[in-house]
This record gives C-alpha cells, structure tokens and sequence, in this order.
C-alpha cells in the first residue's frame, strides 16, 4: 500500500469489547482493514466473527455494554475545493463532529428491511430527515425550481407564456454558481423532492407515491431499496452493506447487487459489502478481507483470493463452496467450531482448528502482513 | 368515511357492555335492600306502604321491574336520588358532574404532563440516580391506598400547616364561600367560571389551590402508572433496530429519542391512559370523600351508605359510559400514532 491517499478508510488495530454478565467477549482483537477510494470490498466471515460490530465500531455506532477499547480508523476525505486530502481518525472525534461523518460522509444499510426502517413515518419523511441533516440545500433548491420549469416547457400542449418562462428558468440557471438562501419551507420541500430522486436512482417503482407510504406498505425488497436511498441521500464517501441482501429473494438480491454496483460508478462512493455468501463476493467485490473470531486473517484482490488463498482458514472457506465441475458426497468442512470470544485460544485464533499449526502458532499472534505483492496474510505459515 | 364507519360499528359494539353492565348492577342492587324503604318512616301507616309499591312499580315481578328501569332509562328518568331529597338522578349528575369532571381533568392533565418525561428521562438515564428516585417515586404511587395518601396529604398540608401558622392549602370544597358569598356557578366549571364569567382572578386562584390537593391525590396513581409505563416502553423501544438506524443517520441524541423513539413508545401509554382516565372516577369516590369535594364521588359515596339504589345505578350506569367513551377516544389516537392500525 504504497500511497496512502488513495486509501478513503484505514482500520488498524481495532479492538472492541462487549462486557457482558459471563464475562468480556473480545469480539474485535486487531482489525486491519483498508478501502482504496472507488472500490467494493467484500468483508467475509462466519457468523459470529466480527464483521457487524466492525463496521458499527466504524460508525462509532456499538452500543453499551460494548465498547471500542483502542486502534485507530482513519477516514480520508478529498476536500472539494481545494482537492487536498485531509485524514481524521474516528475514535479521536467529540459526539457532535460524529453526527456530521453518520449519514453524511459514511453510510451504511443494515441487515433487516422489515425491522430497520421507523414503522411509524413516512419513507419519504425519513429520506428527507438525512437530506435536510448534512446537505446545504441551497442548490437543491434551486435545481428543484429549475427542473420545474423545464417540466412545464416540455408540457404538452406547450404553456403561452413560453417566453416568460425561458427568461425566468435563464435567470435561476445564472444563479446555479451562487444559489441564494432558502426558507425552511422550500428547504423541506427541496427534501422531499431529492428524496423522489433517490428512489428514482433505486429504481423504486412509482416513487412519487411510495415517498408518501409507510414501511409496512412496502415489499422488503422495497424496503431494502428505500433504506438504500437513506444511506445514498448524501453522496457518501463510503457505503457500508451490513448483510444488506442476506434477507432478500435471490432474484431481488441480484438486483440489488447490480443497483450497488451501478451506483458507484454514478456517485463515486466507495462500498464495504459485509456478507458471508462467497458468490456475493465473486460477483461484486475487486478487493476481499478475511475475518476470523474478530481479526482480519487475509486481504487481498478478489481474483487473487478465489485462485491463490494464502491464509488456511480462507483455504478451508473456499474449499467449503460447491463447484459446479465436481462431483461430491459431502463437502469439505474446517473441523471445530467458531471458538467461544471469552476465552479466545491463545496466540493466533485459528490455531486449534488450523492443520499447519505449530509450537509459535499457540504462543504468538501473528501480524497482518504483505508476503506477496499487494496480498496481506496474518499467519506464521502461510500457504505459499 | 372510514373514520365515521368506524365509530359507528364500536358505538354499536358498546350497547351489549352497556347492557350487560346494566343487568349486572340492577340485579345486585335489587339483592340488596327494598326501594320503598327510603320513602317511609315509623309512622307510615301499611296502606300507604302498599300505595308507595304501587306508585313505584315495586309490586311487580323483579324482571318486569327490570324492563320498567330500562324503558325509564330511554325516556331520561334515572329514577329519584332518595339520598338526595328526592332529585331525579339525571339532574343531580348534571349538578355535580362539573365538580368532578374538572377534578380528574386537571388529574390528569398533570399526571400526563410529569409522567410522560419522568418516564422518558427515567429511561434515559437508566440506572442512574434520577432513575432510581423516578422508580422508587413511581412504586410509592402504585402501592399507596388513596384514602390513606389523601389523609396523609390533608395532614400534613392542612392541618400541620395550619397549627403551625403558616399558609396552608384549603382541606375541602371547591371555593372558600366565606370569601365569595355570592358566587353563582354558570357552567359548574369552576375554574371556567371565575374567569369567563366572573371575571375574577381571586377566585380563580383560589380554585386552583382548593384543586391542589385532591387532584394531586387523584393524579399521583395514574402518574405512577403513565411513568412506568412510558418508561418500560422507552427502554423496549430504544433497543429497536430503527433507533440504531436513526443514530447512523447522524440524528442527534435528542432527535433519536424525542422524535424517533418517543412515538412509538407513546403507542402502550396512550392505552395505559385511557384505562386510567375510566380508573379516576372510581378514585374519585374516596378522593372527593375525603376533601369533601361535592362531586359525583361524595353522592356515590352517600348514595351507598343511604341505599339510594337509583343513584348507584346511575353512578354505575356513567362510569361504564366513559370507561367507553375513552376506549374509543384511545383506539383513534392509536390511529394517529401509528399508520399500522387501519380502522375497519
């Protein structure tokens, strides 16, 4: 990773603990992640391994009895004017200069649609509630009065009073370098109107109706889609998937992954695709982390991934999917189960399941590190 | 339309509890004790006892009594408050209705207004100093007797006040009638009527400290209810996955909870209210005993230790109409607070 500017988000040593009554489950012990700018990363894992709580530790959003102990996530935001690149790290920022990364400049889509969306407002009301939170709406204003008037032109029958309109809809586009202040009112309204064309950009169905219905008249693929638009209301740096298609029909899941994929290149945002569906990854991701009992254990290109796992955990995952050439009994499966995050094994957390474990494997913990050009394994022996 | 329909069908849906209720209260008012009782003394001669029967229906057969009181009933004849010298029932509720009324509105009003953020803020700070006070406030409302808090009130802010000199709150009745000999009520509401009609703020004044105890007492079990309550449900609704969204949206704190959070945990209470409001009459009997409020409770009250028949089923009869009456009011603001509940 030689230049750091074109990373938008590091995670290095991230350490998140939940205290509960049995005692101190380290979920995260030294996460090392990194997001280069445009890119989808996929972040896999059994259950249980720590991918949620990453990417809510990221958020700044566990919630007691949770906490992230220590490390480090730097975000790295082009600032627009100027085009420098300025880094902050999360875990250093007070409450109120959070509120403004949420929602804003990192998104995220949570698992569920049918429990996630607020059952008892408008899913217009609750796209327009980010909008109005991060977005100057100075220009929304404005774009929405001039897509007004271009509406109206293109009316058929044409309006009378052509002439008028065309010098009206000059003058507002004259203004588009220095939009004046809006009142609350038209700001609400400019709102309502980007969240319309935030489900137009999900391919929501009848959007002009569907801003006025409430979640439960929705199907969950739609459901789905409006939190999309939620997370996407702000043209996000980056967009976190938490299992954002896990809940839905392969058909509506396909689509969905298309939508996300065809977003990035229409907004630019980079995306973090948390799933355990190895075809997911395949089909979506150009970069992969590997994550083992809450550390990252291999990172690396997708296709580097799937023809040369370095890490024996991601060997045994990928020997784990079925293949459509091979004709099988059973398939292979990693003996053991997910170890209990209480008392996690000492040194590196595979190491009792793990075929090529040595004496160094019980005692130390090994370090994420590059052992090929641009693929990073944390493991003593890596499958060279 | 919808909205009409709906009200319509659960008017309807109330004449079998209505009627239910009033088979059960006439039968077992009918157990207790003989109607003609009231109207004569040691010196009635038995003719007259027998003509008093007669005049009164109370020769029949107990289930030609019954639809005699039911037909009176639809006609506006609540029968005749004996205890009262002899008023028609329907004209001394509306005598008194007002005094009671305004009782448990105010009631209430304030049992709302500090139970809602008690609970909101109990829930919050969960665990915290101002929780366990909130907690311990709350189980204190729950488990105290009304008689027994309402004396305790009377001792203390009456009499204790009072024999130390120092300015104490009125221990009964609405108004001080040595202050305001010629005050005439127009609607009965009094705190209406010092201002609209009198035009009075003295009198308004002191109302409103002739209030303070009784409703305070009155309130203090619905207060306890509503904050627990709300603060069940806050702590319920605060682990959804919808408030975790709401945080990842940027919302502040205060928008999360306020907002998000509060509308959906309001949705319990508000049931919890309704109930309670039915629940204030039945407390009004001891809590307008007590500080001798001269309300619907007071008249209850006597009408029993009297065997006034007509006036506990005339009691009865108005409890049960707004026991209704509030249920309905309950389930159209459910409407309003949740798109989910579709009326019909």
């Amino acid at each position: 990773m030689a230049d750091t500017k074109d990373l938008v988000l590091e995670v290095h040593g991230l350490k998140t603990n939940f205290y509960t009554y049995e005692g101190v489950v380290k979920a995260l012990d030294g996460v090392e992640l990194f997001l280069r700018r445009g890119d989808t990363m996929g972040l896999v894992g059994e259950t249980g391994c720590g991918k949620s709580v990453t990417a809510r530790s990221i958020l700044r959003l566990v919630e007691p009895p949770g906490r992230v102990e220590e490390g480090e996530i730097l975000f790295r935001e082009i600032d627009p004017k100027t085009g420098e690149v300025n880094a902050v790290d999360i875990l250093q920022l007070d409450e109120d200069e959070m509120l403004h990364i949420r929602g804003g400049k990192i998104a995220i889509v949570f698992q569920d649609p049918s429990t996630f969306p607020n059952p008892v407002f408008r899913i217009g009301d609750q796209i327009a509630e980010v909008i109005l939170l991060h977005q100057d709406m100075k220009h929304d204003v404005l774009e929405m009065k001039i897509n007004k008037l271009e509406r109206i032109l293109n009316m058929n029958p044409p309006p009378v009073n052509v002439s008028e309109i065309v010098a009206h809809l000059e003058q507002l586009r004259s203004m588009r370098g220095n939009p004046p202040e809006p009142d609350e009112k038209a700001k609400k309204k400019a709102a309502k109107w980007r969240a319309i064309e935030m489900l137009k950009l999900v391919r929501m169905p009848s959007p002009e109706s569907v801003v006025n219905q409430y979640p439960h008249e929705l199907s969950g693929g739609m459901r789905q889609r409006a939190l999309i638009a939620m997370a996407l209301a702000c043209n996000p740096s980056i967009l976190i998937c938490d299992e954002a298609t896990t809940a839905l029909d392969v058909t509506v899941q396909a689509q969905v992954l298309n939508l996300l994929n065809q977003l990035k290149k229409e907004i630019g945002t980079s995306i973090i695709i948390i799933t355990h569906d190895m075809g997911v990854v395949a089909e979506t991701c150009n970069w992969v982390a590997v994550m083992y009992a809450g550390t990252t254990v291999e990172t690396c290109a997708t296709d580097e991934l799937f023809a040369n796992p370095l890490h024996p955990y991601t060997e045994g995952l990928l020997h784990a999917v079925p293949k459509l050439h091979e004709e099988r009994e059973r398939l292979p499966q990693i003996p053991g189960s997910v170890p209990n995050l209480i008392h996690p094994p000492s040194g590196c957390r595979f190491h009792p399941r793990c075929d090529f474990a040595t004496e160094i494997c019980k005692t130390e913990k090994p370090k994420l590190e590059e052992v090929q050009p641009d693929h990073w394994v944390a493991c003593h022996h890596p499958r060279i | 339309m919808k909205l009409r329909d709906f009200i319509l069908r659960r008017m309807i849906l109330a004449i079998p509890v209505i009627f239910g209720v009033l088979v059960i209260t006439w039968f077992l008012a009918f157990q207790v004790g003989d109607p003609a009782a009231m109207y004569i003394n040691e010196n009635t001669p038995q003719s007259a006892i027998e003509s008093i029967r007669k005049a009164h229906g109370l020769d029949e057969p107990p289930h030609i009594q019954f639809i005699l009181y039911l037909t009176n009933l639809f006609q506006g004849n609540w029968g005749e408050s004996t205890s009262t010298s002899f008023r028609p029932v329907l004209e001394v509720i509306a005598l008194k209705f007002p005094a009671t009324i305004e009782l448990a509105m105010l009631a209430m009003f304030f049992a709302i207004i500090l139970g809602i953020p008690l609970g909101i803020i109990s829930a919050t700070k969960k665990d915290t100093v101002v929780d366990h006070f909130t907690r311990v406030f709350s189980l204190a409302g729950v488990s105290m007797p009304i008689f027994w808090f309402a004396l305790m009130l009377k001792y203390v802010f009456y009499y204790q006040l009072a024999i130390m000199g120092l300015p104490h709150l009125p221990g009964s009745f609405r108004y001080d009638d040595l202050m305001f000999p010629d005050f005439k009520y127009t609607t009965g509401f009094l705190l209406f009527d010092s201002i609209v009609f009198e035009h009075n703020p003295r009198l308004f004044l002191d109302a409103l400290a002739h209030l303070a105890m009784p409703a305070f007492c009155l309130g203090y079990l619905t207060l306890a209810i509503i904050t627990r309550m709300m603060r069940s449900s806050m702590l319920e609704v605060m682990r959804e996955d919808y408030i975790t969204l709401a945080r990842s949206k940027g919302l502040s704190e205060r928008v999360v909870i306020y907002k998000h959070a509060l509308r959906n945990a309001l949705i319990p209470t508000v049931t919890v209210i309704g109930l309670a409001f039915g629940g204030l009459m039945t407390g009004a009997v001891l809590t307008e005993t007590i500080f001798s409020w001269p309300g619907l409770g007071t008249w209850a009250a006597r009408a029993i230790l009297n065997s006034d028949l007509a006036a506990i089923n005339g009691f009865t009869l108005l409890v049960a109409l707004i026991f209704v009456t509030s249920n309905l009011i309950v389930d159209l603001v459910y409407g309003t607070l949740d798109p989910r509940i579709r009326y019909g």
